[in-house]
């Protein structure tokens, strides 16, 4: 029945017991899900990753021949771009709040402004390529764009991955496949989002703004 | 109860207030109940691996805020280049950096309230990288400007 699908207001005598996760997950000797733990194991992996990826930035910045960051980059562009990047922050834990309330209209629109803003992110993070390429910094000018476009793009396809996966969120939760049980879905994915985040907060800090 | 009686209740609402994306009618009587604000997170139900509840949807913007200002302090001191020494301008830069990193981590990630297992596992790959690559570096003698 259609009806049934509605989840009931939170609160009450089930406030503090931890709501069943969605698609089959069952106990575990953790005592957290699968799911959860495996995010946050990749998670973990991907700083290594980035960390690598930084490191070869600095080894390379101030050692390459031509062009320099500091002929390229535009910090009040990068600055607006950077807190679009955190206000989606926002909007993907205002969705987790609003889907744990069992308010899906809430959640729907929190999931797209997420969606939109890491959109207008990527998209800036195009213009500031296609300016990079123009002014002559391609990947293969020198060490310091072969670095620069590696750790940036990786950086960029990160968020669009995110966009992806928000998006089919979105889709569910509109056909009233997501429900308050599957909070925990939203939560992983917001995980992956806040991570994404957090990893231009470093490259923002590293690469744009410290002086050489 | 009827079938016609079950999709009056289930059947979105069209609102003349909100124009896109209106809920059903339950989601429409709960928000006039409580309101997205009202509800405080002692009321929401725990997810699994949480040990405390999450902060309030105002919790949440409060920390946007801070992040915010953070990342302004962060671009007006960038801009201080050349009047300030710049291991200073590095050393406010790195800490500002970090202040906003474990804010996001710690309440967007729920590392907070979280079970401790998660915060260690991010802790010890965060530092570890940041100690790997900073012996790796030291190595290829990036600060002294050799190669």
């Amino acid at each position: 029945m259609e009806q049934a699908a509605i989840a009931p207001p939170a609160g009450g005598a089930h406030a503090s017991t931890p709501v069943h996760a969605g698609h089959g997950d069952h106990e575990t000797s953790t005592g957290v899900t699968n799911t959860k733990l495996a995010m946050w194991i990749f998670l973990s992996s991907e700083c290594l990753l980035f960390g690598a990826l930084i490191a070869t930035y600095l080894l390379y910045r101030g050692r390459s021949k031509g062009i320099e960051p500091a002929d390229v980059y535009n910090i009040p562009f990068t600055s607006a771009t950077s807190f679009i990047l955190l206000m989606s922050s926002l909007t993907m834990v205002l969705a987790l709040a609003a889907i744990q309330r069992a308010d899906y209209r809430r959640t729907k629109i929190w999931l797209v402004a997420t969606a939109l803003f890491g959109m207008t992110f990527v998209g800036g993070q195009v213009y500031e390529f296609t300016e990079f390429v123009r002014q002559g910094v391609r990947v293969d000018t020198n060490l310091f764009g072969s670095s620069f476009y590696l750790l940036t793009g990786l950086h960029g396809l990160h968020v669009t991955v995110g966009i992806v996966w928000l998006l089919s969120l979105w889709g569910l939760t509109t056909q009233g496949r997501l429900q308050q049980k599957d909070s925990e879905t939203i939560e992983i994915s917001g995980l992956y989002w806040h991570f994404v985040d957090v990893v231009w907060i470093v490259i923002f800090t590293v690469v744009y703004l410290i002086p050489r | 109860m009827s079938d016609a009686e079950t999709t009056t209740t289930t059947e979105p609402v069209q609102d003349p207030d909100h124009n896109m994306l209106v809920g059903t009618a339950e989601e429409r009587e709960r928000e006039k109940k409580y309101g997205l604000q009202e509800i405080p997170p002692e009321e929401v139900p725990l997810l699994p691996g949480e040990l405390s509840h999450h902060p309030s949807p105002f919790q949440y913007v409060v920390i946007a805020m801070i992040l915010v200002v953070i990342t302004a302090l962060e671009v007006a001191v960038s801009y201080l280049e050349g009047d300030i020494p710049n291991g200073l301008i590095i050393f406010l830069l790195l800490g500002m950096g970090l202040v906003k990193f474990v804010l996001v981590a710690s309440y967007y990630m729920h590392l907070k309230t979280d079970k401790p297992v998660f915060r260690r596992f991010f802790i010890m790959a965060a530092v570890g990288a940041i100690f790997l690559y900073l012996i790796v570096l030291t190595t290829l003698g990036v600060w002294d400007g050799g190669s």
